[in-house]
Parts: C-alpha cells; sequence; structure tokens
C-alpha cells in the first residue's frame, strides 16, 4: 500500500496533536490521491507518527485554521487522527524501488510490510514415514535420532517384522555403545582433529572455487584465517543465489549483476582537473557508461551526495563542471580524490561478479569478488535464503550469531574437504561453538578464547606472561586450579578423563 | 612413591609484597657487594650470605641447617637507599597520579559519582572475575577522573603528569621524584582504591614504589664454578651487586651532603639497575649487558617465552626413566610390541614395592645382580638398584647382590630391570595427536635401535631415514593401568578425527595381498606351507585339486587371517570408480570384495581394504570384535603379507618404464603440437586478438589457457605411456593397489614430467622479461615457461633441468613455512579448547561450568566409535542381519 512520508518538526506535531482533527498545508502535491495514511519522522531517522489522512485538497489562502508546514503551502491535507507509534526504521519503506536511506522531506513510499510466517514445527516438516520409524522405536522403549530413521527407511520395507525390530533394536544398542565417555577431553581432540591435518595442507594460497575467473583463498591459510575470526578475510567473496522466478531469465540475471558490481565515477568518466579557474570537469565516456548501463543523470544524482560542492551541468557537452565552494587547492584536490572513488551505483564492496549457470539445476549462480551480504540481501530478485558469503564475521552480523557459528562450521568443512582431508564433523562444530558461545565469534588466540580464561597460570603460560601475572598481584586474582594447564603446572593430576573421578573407600568401620 | 596425593591445592591468590612483608620474609638484610672472600667462603651479610640457602656440598644452611638439596632456599632483602619505580606497574603509577588529587589523594570525582560507581564495582567480586572486564570498567572511571584540574573534595588545583617514558614523571617539565610519587600514592585512601581495579586487601598503590627490595634465594641463582676454578655468577646476582653498590652510593651521597646533581644521578642510576633486574628488555632503556657483550637475563626473561619458567619447566618437565634413539623396522613384532636394545634396557628400571608376596620372587632376581644373562647367554632383567624406606638408594653389584637380596624388607622398593611384557610408552615428535604416544608391550632385543611393527608408523608419522624415537618407563601402578587400558595400540586403531581405522598394511603389505588375491592365483601345498609358516595358524585351508594336485588358492589362504563369522561386502580400490565392468575383472563379480562367514568369495584387497585411513576390514573387525582382534588380524596380516612377498619376489626397475618406440615418438609430437598450439595463441594474444575471460585480464586469460594445454599434454603423455604399462608391472601394481605412489608419477618417468610450477602459475621470474639467459627477452612460449618435454627416463636436458629444480624449491619452502603455521595454530587451539570436557549427561562443559553444547556433537557420539562420522552404520547393521539370517 502506498502511504506518504515526510519529516516535520517536533513542535508542528505537538501542535498537531493538540486539535484533532485537523486541516495541514503542506508544501507538494501528491498526484496520487487515494493516499489515506502517512508516516512521520522528527528525527530523519525513525517514524513515530502515523497519521490518517481523511481528504487531500489544493491549497485555498482564503481556509482558516490551517497548520502550514512550509510558508508555500500547496495542498492541504485533513489529518482525523494522528498517534504515536513505536518507531519504525527507514529501512522498512520503499521509495521508487529503492530503500529509504535517509529522510530529506517527503516521499511517495511503499511499506514493505515483511510477513511474519509462524515456522513449521521441526516435527511438522518431517515425512510421514520417518515419523513411523521413530514411532516404532519409542513403542520398544528408545529413541531414535532422525538422522539414522532416514537411512533405516529403505529396511522398513524389505526387512519383514521380526528382523526390522531386530534391526531398530541393534541400532539403539550400537549408539548407546558408541556414546561418549562423561569426562572425556573432547576439546584436546578436536583441537588435535583439526590441527593434525594442518601438516598436510597446501600452502598454495589461491584456487579456483566454482568459477575459474575467481580466485578463494582455501588451504591452510584459509582455516587460519577461519581460526582467527579476521574480521575481513583476504578473499570475500559471495555466491548469489536469484529467486526461482528469475533464476532462469538471462536478462534479469545480467541486470543484477550490473547493479552488484561497484561502479566508482572514475570507471565511466574522467575527472580533469584545471587549477587556474580552480574547478574540476567530469567528462563521461559514452561507451563505458553504456558497458556498465549508466545514464548521464545517474552520475549527476551521484554527485549530489558529495558535500561543499557546486555542480554545473554543462547540457551541450554532456560534461558536468565542478566547483568547490571553498576556493583553495586543498578542497580542490579533496574533491577530486572523492569524485574519482564515488559510487555511481553498484553496492559498496563488491568489486566483480560473475555469472554462471550452474550445469546440474541449469539455473544462473552469481559469484562475486568482495562481499555485502546487508545490501545483496535487499535486492528483490536475491534470493536470501540460499545467497552466501564466505565472510564470518558479516554472517554473524547480519544474520545473528547462530548463523555465524554455522558459517564458521561451513567453512572450515568445506576448507578442510577440499585438500581432502577428513575430519569429524564433531570437532568442527564444537570450534564453531567454542567460538560464538559468548555471544560475538571470537578468535582462538590470545585476545579470545586463551586470554580470557578464568586462570592467571594457564593465561601466563601462554603468551604475555608477566602482563598476567602483574596485574593478578593488584587485584588480587584467585586462580581455582580447574583447569588443565594451571593443575600441570602446580603438579596435581588434571581434572580430566580419568583424572576427574575419585575412588572413595570408606574402610572396613561401615561393614561391622 | 607410594601413597597418592596427599595434598591437594584448590586456589591460589595472588596478591603484592608489601615492604614489611618483604623484611618479614627475608632471612637476612644484605648489605655487601661481594660475594664470596679469598678462600671461597661467602661473607656474611653479602649476596651468597649462607642465610639464604647454600649451593655448595659441605656447607650447611645458616637458617634450616640443611645440606645441599636439602635446604629450599631463603630469602634475604636490600633496604634501599631512595625509593624508587616498580617498571611493572609504571602504567598503573600513571593512572593513580591522573586521577587522584595531588594533595588529599581523593580520587578526582564527585561523591555523588563515587557512590554512582561504588555500587557498581560492589557487584562484582574482584577475585573471581574476568580481570578484562575489571580491567575496562576501571579505565571508564579513571578517564573520567583524569581531565579535571580541580580536586572536587579538597577544592586545590591540579597538574598535569606526563610519563617520560620509561620511568620518569614530569609535572609541567619539573621532575617528580619516586619518593614524591610514593608519598602521593600513601595519601589515597582504601576505600578510592577499588575504581582503579586495585584490592586493598592484598595491595597497596605505594607499594609499587620500592623502598625494599626482596633478594631470592641462592639455589634461584646458583653460581657455576669454571674448570679453571673460576667462578662465574648468575645474572641475577650480577645485577643485585649493581643494585646494591649504587644504593650505598646514594646513601653515601645523601648523608654527606653531596650536591642535588650528583644525589640525582645516582637515584636515576639506581632506578636504571632496579629496571633491568627485573625486565631487560624494557622500551627505552639499553638493556644491561655482561662483560661479553651478551645481554642479561634478568627476572621477567626467566619466565618469559619458549624458553622461559612456564612454558619449559612448568607446563613441561625432563623426566628419568626414558630412552632416545633411532628406531628399524620389524616385522616380526606384533603391533603392540616395541623392541627395546639390550643395553637400554639394562639402564631403565621398574620399581617394584617388596611385599609378602613377592618378597621370595623379587630375592631371586636381586641375587642376579645387574647384568644377568641365562644359560644361553640371553638378557635376563637384574636389579640396579634396591631403595630403602627411608628414601636411601643401594647400588647393586654383582659383587653384592647375594647380600643385598637377603636385606630386603617389605616395604623397600626394588628398581628392577625392564623385562619382556612390561607395559611402556612410546613416542615420535611431533606429538600432533594422542596416537603419537602409545603403551607397548617391550620386547628384549639385541643391537641398538628401537624396533616395530610397520602398521604403526602411520600413527606416529615415522619412517626409518634417520628418525628418532622416545621410551618412557611408566614408575606408577596407576599410570600403568591407564596405559594398559587406553594407550596400548591397539585401543589406539580408530582414529578420533574421522572414525575409521588409522592403523594398517602399508606399502609392501598392499602390494602383497594385492598379488595374493588378485585374480586369485593357486599355489602348491609346499608353497603354500611355506607361506602360513609365518603365521600362528595350523590349519590348511580347503585345496584346490588340479591336475592330481593339491593347490591351495590366494584368497583362501588370505581367509585363513579373518574372523570365522565375518561378512562384508565392498568395492576394492582398483575397481572403485567403475560403474559397469571394471578393467581389470575376470568375472563381473569381481569388482566387489565378497566375504561370507569369514571366507573371500571374490574380489581383490588392496589399500581400500587393509590400508591406514580407509582400511574397511580393519574397521568392521574392530567394531564387530573389538581391539585384540583387530590387532591380530593386523598382525597376521603383516606377517602373511611380509611371508608371502618374500616368497614370490617383488622389485621394480628402469625397464619397468620401457615404452615403445612408436609410443615415445607419439608423446614427442604431442608435446611438440602443444608446443606449437601455444605459440599460436601467444601469436594471437600478441596480435592482440586473443578474448579475455569476463573479469580476467588478457594476460591472465592467456596463461590459464596455457596452462590448461599444458596439462592436457601431460595428461595425454601419461595415458599413452601408461596403455603399454599393464597390471604386470610392478610399478603400476602399486600404484593401482594404492601401496605407493600415483599413476601421474608413472607418467612421469616413462611419459613426460610437464609444466613446472611456482605459486600455481607457469615460470615466469629469474632475468629482466625471461626465466633464463638462453631465451629472447620476452618470450612466453612453452619451453620458456618451464614446460618439461622430457621424461624422468630419457633424462631432462639442462634448461628443463633448471626450471624442474625451481618448482622442486618450491616445494620445500612451502613445507618448511608450513609446519611452523600450523604448529602454532594447533598450540592456539589446543591451548583454547584443553578445558572443555564432556560431563555425566553429555553435556560440554569448560572449566567455569559454561555449557558449550548441550549434547555432544548434537547427538553424543564418540567420533572414535563413529563409522566414518555418522551415528551409526544403518546398511551395515542391516547387511549384518540378513547374513546372520542365512546361517
Amino acid at each position: 500500500m502506498k502511504v506518504l512520508v515526510w519529516k516535520d518538526t517536533k513542535k508542528n506535531m505537538e501542535s498537531l496533536v493538540k486539535n484533532l482533527p485537523r486541516k495541514y498545508a503542506v508544501d507538494f502535491s501528491p498526484r496520487d490521491q487515494s493516499i489515506k495514511e502517512a508516516y512521520i519522522s522528527v528525527d530523519g531517522k525513525t517514524f513515530t507518527f502515523r497519521a490518517v489522512i481523511d481528504s487531500i485538497a489544493p491549497y485555498d489562502e482564503t481556509e482558516q485554521n490551517v497548520l502550514k508546514k512550509k510558508s508555500s503551502p500547496k495542498t492541504v491535507f485533513e489529518i482525523t487522527t494522528l498517534e504515536k507509534i513505536d518507531p519504525i526504521p527507514l529501512i522498512e519503506f520503499k521509495a521508487s524501488g529503492k530503500y529509504l536511506k535517509e529522510m530529506k522531506t517527503w516521499n511517495i513510499a511503499e511499506r514493505s510490510l515483511t510477513e511474519m510466517k509462524e515456522k513449521e514445527a521441526y516435527a511438522d516438516t518431517v515425512p510421514k514415514d520417518i515419523n513411523e520409524i521413530v514411532e516404532d522405536a519409542k513403542k520398544l522403549g528408545f529413541s531414535l535420532p532422525l538422522t539414522v530413521a532416514y537411512d533405516v527407511l529403505k529396511y522398513k520395507k524389505s526387512l519383514d517384522k521380526k528382523e526390522y525390530t531386530h534391526l531398530l533394536k541393534r541400532l539403539h544398542e550400537d549408539i548407546v555403545k558408541k556414546e561418549i565417555d562423561p569426562h572425556e577431553a573432547v576439546g584436546i581432540i578436536a583441537a588435535q582433529s583439526i590441527g593434525e591435518p594442518g601438516t598436510q595442507m597446501t600452502m598454495r594460497t589461491f584456487h579456483f572455487a566454482g568459477v575459474r575467473e575467481m580466485n578463494v583463498t582455501l588451504g591452510l591459510p584459509r582455516l587460519i584465517e577461519i581460526v582467527d575470526a579476521r574480521r575481513i578475510p583476504s578473499t570475500p567473496s559471495m555466491t548469489i543465489y536469484l529467486k526461482k522466478e528469475y533464476s532462469k531469465s538471462d536478462e534479469t540475471v545480467m541486470s543484477v549483476v550490473k547493479e552488484l558490481e561497484n561502479t566508482s565515477l572514475i570507471d565511466v568518466a574522467d575527472v580533469i582537473t584545471n587549477v587556474a579557474e580552480m574547478y574540476l570537469t567530469i567528462r563521461p565516456n559514452a561507451n563505458r557508461m553504456k558497458e556498465r548501463i549508466v545514464a548521464f543523470n545517474d552520475i549527476l544524482d551521484a554527485t549530489e551526495k558529495v558535500k561543499g560542492i557546486t555542480v554545473i551541468r554543462d547540457e551541450k557537452d554532456q560534461e558536468i563542471v565542478v566547483k568547490p565552494q571553498q576556493e583553495s587547492f586543498k578542497k580542490l584536490y579533496q574533491v577530486q580524490e572523492q569524485l574519482k572513488i564515488l559510487t555511481i551505483k553498484g553496492i559498496p564492496g563488491i568489486k566483480r561478479a560473475i555469472a554462471r549457470i550452474e550445469p546440474s539445476t541449469k539455473e544462473w549462480v552469481i559469484y562475486t569478488q568482495g562481499s555485502n551480504l546487508k545490501d545483496v540481501l535487499e535486492l528483490d530478485e536475491v534470493d536470501g535464503n540460499r545467497t552466501y558469503t564466505n565472510d564470518i564475521i558479516e554472517i554473524a552480523t547480519v544474520l545473528g550469531i547462530e548463523a555465524g557459528r554455522n558459517a564458521i562450521f561451513m567453512e572450515s568443512q568445506r576448507t578442510l574437504q577440499e585438500q581432502g582431508l577428513e575430519v569429524d564433523q564433531r570437532h568442527l562444530m564444537l570450534m564453531a561453538d567454542m567460538m560464538t558461545f559468548g555471544g560475538g565469534v571470537r578468535a582462538v588466540g590470545r585476545q579470545g578464547i586463551s586470554g580470557r580464561k578464568s586462570s592467571v597460570l594457564a593465561r601466563a603460560a601462554f603468551e604475555i606472561t608477566t602482563k598476567h601475572l602483574l596485574r593478578a598481584g593488584l587485584i588480587g586474582e584467585v586462580d581455582p586450579l580447574s583447569g588443565v594447564a594451571e593443575n600441570i603446572i602446580v603438579g596435581q593430576p588434571i581434572t580430566l578423563g580419568t583424572g576427574a573421578v575419585n575412588l572413595v573407600y570408606k574402610g572396613l568401620k561401615n561393614t561391622k | 612413591m607410594t601413597g597418592g596425593i596427599s595434598k591437594r591445592i584448590y586456589r591460589i591468590q595472588f596478591a603484592l609484597l608489601s615492604p614489611d612483608e618483604v623484611r618479614k620474609l627475608s632471612q637476612v638484610k644484605v648489605i655487601t657487594a661481594d660475594t664470596y672472600d679469598d678462600d671461597g667462603y661467602p661473607i656474611e651479610r653479602g649476596l651468597m650470605d649462607l642465610h639464604m640457602g647454600v649451593i655448595e656440598p659441605g656447607l650447611k644452611c645458616a637458617t634450616c641447617g640443611g645440606k645441599v638439596d636439602e635446604c629450599p632456599g631463603h630469602f634475604g632483602h636490600i633496604e634501599m637507599a631512595m625509593p624508587v619505580l616498580h617498571v611493572g606497574f609504571i602504567k598503573e603509577i600513571k593512572t593513580f597520579l591522573d586521577s587522584t588529587c595531588k594533595v588529599c589523594g581523593r580520587i578526582k570525582l564527585t561523591p555523588d559519582e563515587i557512590a554512582n560507581y561504588r555500587a557498581k564495582f560492589e557487584d562484582i567480586d574482584m577475585a573471581t572475575s574476568d580481570p578484562e572486564i575489571i580491567g575496562m570498567m576501571s579505565k571508564k572511571v579513571t578517564d573520567e577522573a583524569t581531565p579535571r584540574l580541580v580536586c572536587p573534595h579538597c577544592g586545590s588545583q591540579q597538574k598535569k603528569v606526563i610519563l617520560d617514558k620509561p620511568t620518569t614523571f614530569r609535572e609541567e617539565g619539573i621532575k617528580v621524584t619516586p619518593k614524591e610519587v610514593r608519598e602521593r600514592l600513601e595519601r589515597i585512601p582504601d576505600e578510592d582504591l577499588i575504581f582503579f581495579a586495585l584490592n586493598h586487601e592484598v595491595a597497596r598503590p605505594e607499594w609499587m614504589v620500592l623502598t625494599v627490595l626482596s633478594v631470592p634465594p641462592i639455589n634461584v641463582r646458583p653460581s657455576i664454578t669454571l674448570e679453571t676454578g673460576e667462578r662465574s655468577e648468575d645474572d641475577l646476582t650480577h645485577k643485585l651487586v649493581d643494585i646494591i653498590r649504587i644504593s650505598q652510593r646514594l646513601r653515601e651521597s645523601r648523608d654527606n651532603g653531596s650536591p642535588q646533581l650528583i644525589i640525582e644521578d645516582l637515584w636515576d642510576l639506581l632506578q636504571f639497575h632496579v629496571t633491568t633486574y627485573f625486565d631487560n628488555q624494557t622500551a627505552g632503556i639499553p638493556p644491561a649487558r655482561h662483560r661479553s657483550g651478551r645481554a642479561l637475563k634478568t627476572l621477567v626473561q626467566r619466565l618469559k617465552g619458549k624458553e622461559g619458567r612456564f612454558r619449559s619447566n612448568l607446563s613441561g618437565k625432563r623426566v628419568n626413566f626414558s630412552a632416545r634413539t633411532v628406531i628399524s623396522p620389524e616385522p616380526f613384532l606384533s603391533v603392540n610390541e616395541v623392541g627395546v636394545p639390550e643395553k637400554a634396557a639394562r639402564e631403565l628400571t621398574v620399581p617394584v614395592t617388596v611385599n609378602i608376596f613377592n618378597m621370595e620372587s623379587i630375592r631371586e632376581v636381586i641375587k642376579r645382580g645387574s647384568g644377568p644373562r641365562d644359560e644361553f647367554g640371553r638378557y635376563v632383567t637384574g636389579v640396579n638398584y634396591i631403595i630403602r624406606p627411608d628414601g636411601r638408594r643401594i647400588k647393586v653389584t654383582d659383587q653384592n647382590a647375594e647380600e643385598n637380596s637377603k636385606r630386603i624388607e617389605v616395604g623397600w622398593t626394588v628398581e628392577r630391570q625392564l623385562m619382556e611384557g612390561d607395559i611402556v610408552l612410546f613416542n615420535r615428535q611431533p606429538s600432533l595427536h594422542r596416537m603419537s604416544m602409545m603403551s607397548h608391550t617391550v620386547r628384549i632385543l639385541p643391537d641398538q635401535t628401537f624396533r616395530f611393527n610397520l602398521a604403526v608408523c602411520t600413527p606416529y608419522n615415522a619412517d626409518f631415514d634417520g628418525d628418532e624415537m622416545n621410551l618412557h618407563i611408566i614408575q606408577k601402578e596407576e599410570a600403568r593401568a591407564e596405559a594398559r587400558i587406553i594407550m596400548k595400540v591397539q585401543e589406539q586403531i580408530m582414529s578420533p578425527r574421522f572414525g575409521g581405522p588409522i592403523i594398517g598394511g602399508i606399502h609392501d603389505h598392499i602390494t602383497s595381498m594385492f598379488l595374493l588375491t588378485h585374480d586369485n592365483p593357486l599355489y602348491s601345498e609346499e608353497r603354500t606351507v611355506h607361506m602360513l609358516n609365518y603365521l600362528d595358524i595350523d590349519e590348511m585351508p580347503e585345496p584346490v585339486i588340479k591336475d592330481c594336485k593339491k593347490y591351495y588358492s590366494g584368497r583362501d589362504i588370505f581367509s585363513l587371517i579373518l574372523p570365522k563369522t565375518l561378512n562384508m561386502r565392498f568395492r576394492s580400490k582398483l575397481c572403485s570408480s567403475a560403474k559397469e565392468r571394471c578393467e581389470y575383472e575376470k568375472e563381473p563379480e569381481d569388482k566387489e570384495v565378497y566375504i561370507v562367514n569369514g571366507r573371500m568369495i571374490h574380489g581383490t584387497i588392496d589399500e581400500a581394504a587393509i590400508g591406514p585411513f580407509s582400511g574397511i576390514i580393519v574397521d568392521r573387525i574392530f567394531r564387530k570384535y573389538g581391539p585384540e582382534e583387530a590387532a591380530k588380524f593386523i598382525d597376521r596380516m603383516t606377517r602373511l603379507a611380509v611371508g608371502f612377498i618374500s616368497y614370490r619376489g617383488f622389485s621394480t626397475g628402469i625397464s619397468d618404464y620401457d615404452i615403445p618406440e612408436d609410443a615415445v615418438s607419439r608423446i614427442e609430437e604431442i608435446s611438440s603440437q602443444a608446443v606449437e598450439r601455444i605459440n599460436k595463441l601467444i601469436e594471437t594474444f600478441r596480435k592482440g586478438l586473443f578474448q579475455a575471460s569476463p573479469g580476467r585480464s588478457v594476460e591472465e586469460s592467456l596463461e590459464i589457457e596455457i596452462l590448461s594445454e599444458t596439462g592436457k599434454v601431460r595428461d595425454e603423455s601419461g595415458k599413452i605411456a601408461s596403455a603399454y604399462l599393464g597390471l604386470t608391472n610392478p610399478s603400476v601394481i602399486m600404484a593401482r593397489s594404492g601401496a605407493r605412489a600415483k599413476m601421474l608419477n608413472i607418467s612421469e618417468v616413462a611419459g613426460m614430467v610437464g609444466q613446472q610450477s611456482v605459486r600455481g602459475g607457469r615460470l615466469n621470474r629469474g632475468y629482466y622479461n625471461r626465466t633464463l639467459p638462453h631465451f629472447k627477452p620476452g618470450d612466453i612460449g612453452a619451453l620458456a615457461r618451464g614446460f618439461v618435454q622430457s621424461s624422468y627416463k630419457s633424462g631432462l636436458n639442462p634448461l628443463e633441468y633448471f626450471m624442474h629444480s625451481i618448482g622442486g624449491r618450491e616445494g620445500l619452502v612451502d613445507t618448511a613455512v608450513r609446519t611452523s603455521r600450523s604448529g602454532y595454530m594447533q598450540r592456539r587451539l589446543i591451548n583454547a579448547f584443553e578445558d572443555l570436557k564432556v560431563d555425566e549427561d553429555r553435556r560440554v562443559q569448560d572449566t567455569v561450568g559454561a555449557v558449550i553444547q548441550f549434547k555432544y556433537g548434537e547427538d553424543g557420539v564418540d567420533p572414535t566409535r563413529s563409522d566414518k562420522g555418522k551415528t551409526v552404520d544403518v546398511d551395515y547393521n542391516a547387511f549384518d542381519i540378513e547374513n546372520e539370517v542365512v546361517e
């Protein structure tokens, strides 16, 4: 539904609230007269008022009792109700196909209501026959993991009843036998299992992944990068899938690619500096503009973003003359540099995008160099459910920490698998959980997990020994001696495995 | 040795030492900078005063009366003439000076703010919460107080204090002496300390300015006597000498009223010495040096880093009862045995506590002395020492053996030499996973090396090109029990990394089993008996009668070592990729190995069946019959393999790579065609007609095109070459069975070596615009960029040889860089995860009790016991049930 959105002063709004219904004059005239709803922002960032517009009429100077928004009113709204609402962020509104980023004066926008569908309960998504197997197991007095039930399915048909029951019982016994022992040092086992194959990995940084035009860091350097939880991976890249309805159309794909690729001014135009006259000329290159699908007006729009300049459009020569408002060489230079890297279109951070047809599904997939998950997901054509980036931190910030945990797991598994190294997923899961259980992504190392240990001695033994010891003295820190490293240091049995259990012998007294 | 843990430390609290405590701790006030007098006797009240402990035999500690090794050492102290700052706390002192009033000593916050913040700080427990968080909170508060120029309490004007690194404070350019600093710190009331993350129960800020210095015991800084009889003092003693000297001079100058300038100079000098005494790598001051020019190792240096106390002496220790020597293979040992040289066995001992049950037998052993042999001159265990209950050791020699055997009583300990059947730990560095240290049973063998079965090379990652390994003798019963139950080789067959076997047949074992089972050859009775001679099996397989003679088939011979109820069906490596019919099979069902009730019906045994990592038979036996049976299978399999291959014979040589003349010329032809094609590509590129692939520059696209071209040629030449090398060729047998090398390596020898690469691309460095001066500048043709047309067998021409060595060098550098990088990564991983454990409910917890996972690995299954990661192998269970029903 189309709504009106505008920015107004706090004072105006207050007076509006007091005398309702009220006529309200504004300085614009919406073409669409059917609009019934308006959202008003006071701070330009969030909308805090919702108004119902009863009628829209042209401004009549004779009319009395009108609140004016600006000096030259054009239209009068009759507002019947005005309610204060919980702040709605700008991003929920779309104006001419783009999400609102800032609120200047007014706009006709669409409120893209995110429909919240309740997710089906997990049990409901499980096929019936699988559920039956789980039920069968329950009748026998034990529970069977779903993954196992999937495997059992084909035997349910091929085996007779007695054998089938026998199989279920056997599987259950097997699982019980396979359970991990209490007090097992799973952390050390996981660390060894991930670290040991490191010696067999290649150092060769680059490898082609999916497309041979795209380089992606793999092997040991990538694994170290994951473990370090680097802010920005050395080769960020995305795999973008399109929604089913677009994914087979060549034109949409190409337009999405063009929309993705970050085009700077310097990619489509030359910037010429006239030092003597103190101005800059932007001279667009027609061929390059065509290639990147950039219109002259796009460049003009983009220049508006630069502050402190006067833009003069030279229609005849299709040039733009830019003059800094402040006449100094320093400013001139600054403006020139700013213009060069000015984003005309595209998504910041995406350096290159290449579309490929996935041979198995005959579907277009876009691979990018550079990553910007947040902005890419906002594109209408993009299928957010399948789109992926290899930037773990970005996933964690955009989609939440559980997604970040899965990203660590998947990225590390992919890196190891690509090298042909078998590592049990449980180890990688433990690593991912350990790195994320605090709510943020923490690195494995002195700034992350190790630096946060509860034991002074363990921290001192790892790295930066003296700092920890000196500080411990000041705050009178107590080392609880509960971990491995500190107990080794003081020469006691560690608290894992066989060291975690005690044998108590009560002597002969109790037995008379 | 007996007993168990008598005491357990439950917590350690850290604190600062106050001057009073230092004095209380001290046994002697050190006032003389000298160490020994002319007779070599420690000077009283000197740095080597006997009150601080003894290091020379014969002398007794003046404090505790103990001799060397008895006295633990005692602290002394030095009274400083003037106070000096402690370098480790400079930053903290700065914050104190910044955020407190110089007059009244209160923190520069309003009473409201103080109350507000105090509530926040009192919420947390200083001693146990995260020091990072406390530090951050404190920083916030002090940052607020610092910029205030008027004290909110007394209203006095404040001045900005600047730290002139490393240890000088200035206030508007005027130096603030440590004495003044200390006075200001003294004024800070206890209740304000909490805002500085200082626990007033254990520390006072003025203690960070030293008025008295603790002198460590002599045991901590022993002097060493050189061969020349000259004494050489420890670095710490040197530093302490300097401190005492300057302190004395400072005191004298101060007392006799020397000019302020001289006093200040001396004071600074004292500060320098104390600073370097704590940390000789403080930024901003030159490190104090030894006479020889070597920087002194002072307190911080002793603790820090890989060679520091923490990592080198506390987290890891040197041990007795261990041995290290070169390793060599011994196929006749079981996987869980280790061959120990006699020489080592005589030195390594196992302590045996005498009790009424073993007294007599131990007497017999002692009687033998320390180097006994039986009537055939074979090794028999002897005794090296007997230990009385008070700890005195008595060396057993052949002379006193008889007499000593009578002396032992219940409660004595006898250090018996190693014996066959003892449980020992065996280890090879780098110890990257838990299979790097396993327990074996001892076999005493002649010669000088440790020996073991080849199947355990994989978990240790050992070969015999000079590798050395370590042996540790377990000294305690608990440890021995653990070693036997959880560290035995057979318990470690399954790797926790991927839930498959890590121990299995290697190299010749695989080749041998392949030859024995492929095409099911027949062997005469005599031959069969000869082979089976290697095994502990005394039944013969079903004979096959042919030409009125008894023959035995290879698969039947192999079946002998399989458990009698084993049922399996799997694809061998040889035919793993074949969909319909594999090129190496005689009958259609041959591509699948089929074992029914312990009898192998068809198929070929190769790497997929018995090799490490993949060995599916080993895996099955381990799961169905347990570790003992799996170890038995590996033992028998390796023995059978060695027996069979030594009877059959197996070798390879240069002539195995002979291919016919026309094949050689065909390879030459395709390689010269490729060079031509590449030249054409370059030509189109030069003309500017080369089409770049999307997203890449023309140059990059060309390189990729050329690389794929050269890759194609190598593959093709490999195909041509291997067409003439069938399964009768030993090298092909090795490659195909997975014993060693890949087909690629064979094609390199027989066909063509192919493109050499550096960093994934063709060679392009060296001279300007060319790799070697043999080419024209700018030549980017195949040969100029490291395309090797020759095969290893035909030999490389000098240019190719050079190119090849460039590629080879990259590999070497890569390995060197990789080991260090991955080593550090693993250290960090282990350090971060070492405290995690599974509790009784299969949750994963850390030391604090935080839950990392609610069910370990989401299904609670041990990866070691999982079926290659799967919770359970449904297919196998179903298969097994089906076959059981048949039975």
